[in-house]
């Protein structure tokens, strides 16, 4: 019976993700390999390897790009996790006068469009010399992402009763103890999750990255964008799969650094007690 | 000596509770609890027992009063450096720990080596009968196993103070008693002070040294289980201890004089002006069938019709109608089989038997 009823929600499924998230690849896959693709041609006349040649290979900015990129975007991660979880930490335990005011200039960015703020935010980079600088592009980016982080980090502290601390506090544990082997391990699932959009919001920066970074920064959108609009579209389809790539491998490491820390604390070994 | 010193400790709520209580508050409580004692608070949910024991954990901090244990005043020293354990009312193991690890977190705060902690984690869970469950994760323990690990966690690092707030109102009849059981066997073992919070008046007095009732955030007598039965303090404790035959009335020159009934009793000695309310246990009422009798200086009679009898762990329940009043008296099973329902017949009850209380 359950069976049954299964079935026809996992097809859709299926087709939903092949229509929606496979589907587009194709054409950018095939732009890529293409040589002088023009309309009305159904597929591309001849193919060539020129495109990921240049994006990979003669073009040695590249490699950079995707170095700064993921740089930023894990010490914006970073920055953010730091700020996040005391920040959740004060929001949920602590009646704060003012509350509301407090989460609508965190969670502002989600609304506004970054950029507003980021105008203001060059004009003052320029004055105090951040602008074309890695460490002022990673504090322009914390403005956009910090709102996923706390977002995440507060749904975690909310569903940890203060006994558990108290429980720690009684058998002797210190506040550095209570937080590393009560806290934390409650919150991992919820950083986890902040974590990766932050990660890919920081990554898919392109107008806050050349705005503050005024072009010295090179991220890979930066490098990107000019092939978009109006350069060759086999490279900019290079481009947009490397991006793509760069941001599946970067969400990939994530996800191992997670599970190593679950073994770490067996959990993996509950999982399987479990099972067996 | 190691006993702990309770004085005049006390606590207010204001706004913060202003939901649930309005003007809640924990009346000065002065108290001493003696080393190896087993000591239970009991009271009504929302009396103050569990804020009164999270004062003495220090996991919520007094306006006023002061905590000692032996020579040494603890009242500012923070929960986790006081050396004292506590079992909730949720098991609450972590869940990313196994059953050895959780048992043996205590000693490792302490900075306990490795090999010897789990070792006296292993010895522990032997004492509550989990043996062989150390390598197991709490959610593969049904709750009584988890309570029995709890227990485990809080006596392994020797706690000079063992708290527990309500620790088996979570768990079924059976399971509770069989808890109870294993307690009392660990009290006699280890000799830990133990303080104990539950609303279960049976609780309480199977388990307790003495117990301390509460009531409104007051903590209102301190006695041990027999002389709280025999002599309540008030009608209040008498109530909440589930007494029957608390009867209402005033003093006048030294005769009680009972409401709705023409019943006087002279006092002996011991006749205060303010006393309201006499207490007669159901099992020291006499009942006779012999309407002849007639009453000698040291009794007193009730007179009516049996209304009821009901079966009650071995003995009845004979539930009978006087003038206004209706008393209860616990007859034997052959005794029962004299009486019927309807009969008359006559209780007499011994004046020393009687306890007079005020409000």
């Amino acid at each position: 019976m359950m069976k049954k009823n299964h079935l026809p929600a996992k097809i859709f499924l299926f087709l939903f993700l092949l229509m929606f998230i496979f589907l587009p690849f194709i054409p950018l896959v095939l732009t890529s390999f293409s040589y002088n693709w023009i309309w009305p041609n159904v597929m591309p006349e001849s193919f060539s390897l020129s495109a990921w040649d240049y994006v990979l290979f003669e073009n040695s900015s590249t490699w950079q790009a995707i170095g700064v990129s993921l740089l930023i975007a894990f010490i914006v991660t970073a920055v953010n996790i730091i700020l996040a979880v005391p920040a959740a930490n004060a929001f949920v335990r602590y009646p704060l006068r003012g509350k509301w005011l407090f989460e609508a200039i965190i969670f502002a960015p989600i609304v506004i469009p970054p950029f507003v703020a980021v105008m203001g935010i060059h004009l003052t980079f320029l004055r105090i010399g951040l602008t074309e600088t890695i460490f002022g592009v990673v504090l322009a980016h914390i403005s956009p992402t910090l709102p996923y982080v706390v977002r995440a980090a507060i749904t975690s502290y909310s569903t940890l009763s203060v006994d558990w601390e108290n429980q720690a506090r009684m058998l002797g544990a210190g506040p550095f103890s209570r937080f590393y082997h009560v806290v934390l391990p409650h919150l991992m699932p919820g950083i986890a999750a902040g974590a990766s959009l932050s990660i890919l919001i920081s990554l898919s920066q392109y107008l806050i990255t050349f705005i503050i970074g005024s072009g010295q920064v090179m991220t890979l959108p930066i490098l990107l964008f000019p092939f978009i609009s109006g350069g060759d579209p086999a490279i900019a389809s290079s481009y947009s799969l490397l991006f793509a790539g760069m941001a599946i491998v970067a969400l990939l490491i994530l996800d191992l650094a997670l599970k190593r820390y679950y073994k770490k604390k067996q959990a993996a070994a509950a999982i399987k007690g479990v099972r067996e | 000596m190691n006993q702990l010193r309770i004085t005049q400790l006390e606590k207010k709520f204001g706004e913060r509770k202003k939901e649930e209580n309005p003007a809640f508050s924990l009346k000065p409580v002065h108290l001493t609890i003696e080393e190896g004692e087993f000591f239970s608070l009991l009271g009504p949910s929302g009396c103050g027992k569990t804020t009164l024991l999270k004062l003495l954990a220090g996991l919520e901090q007094a306006d006023d009063g002061e905590v000692w244990v032996g020579e040494a005043n603890i009242t500012n020293v923070p929960s986790e450096a006081r050396n004292f354990a506590m079992v909730f009312q949720q098991p609450l193991l972590f869940p990313h720990m196994n059953v050895e690890d959780n048992i043996a977190f205590g000693l490792k705060m302490k900075r306990v080596k490795r090999a010897e902690r789990i070792e006296r984690a292993l010895e522990m869970l032997g004492h509550v009968g989990l043996k062989g469950y150390g390598k197991r994760f709490p959610n593969e323990l049904s709750g009584g196993q988890q309570q029995r690990a709890a227990l485990a966690r809080a006596l392994v690092s020797d706690p000079r103070i063992l708290l527990m707030d309500e620790p088996f109102s979570a768990l079924d009849p059976s399971l509770r008693e069989e808890m109870r059981d294993l307690l009392s066997r660990i009290h006699q073992e280890f000799g830990t002070t133990i303080i104990f919070v539950t609303h279960d008046r049976e609780e309480a007095f199977h388990l307790s040294d003495r117990i301390g009732v509460m009531s409104d955030g007051e903590l209102v007598q301190v006695a041990e289980a027999k002389e709280l039965y025999e002599k309540p303090a008030s009608a209040q404790v008498a109530a909440f201890l589930g007494l029957k035959n608390i009867l209402k009335g005033s003093m006048e020159a030294g005769n009680f004089i009972m409401e709705n009934s023409s019943l006087q009793v002279a006092v002996a000695g011991q006749g205060e002006p303010s006393m309201t309310h006499m207490v007669i246990h159901p099992e020291k009422l006499q009942l006779s069938t012999d309407l002849m009798e007639q009453p000698t200086t040291e009794e007193i009679f009730f007179e009516g019709t049996v209304k009821q009898l009901r079966f009650n762990h071995g003995f009845y329940l004979c539930i009978v109608q006087t003038e206004n009043i209706e008393l209860e008296c616990s007859i034997s099973s052959r005794q029962a089989e004299a009486v019927s329902i309807g009969e008359k017949v006559k209780l007499s009850v011994h004046l020393k038997d009687l306890h007079f209380i005020s409000q």
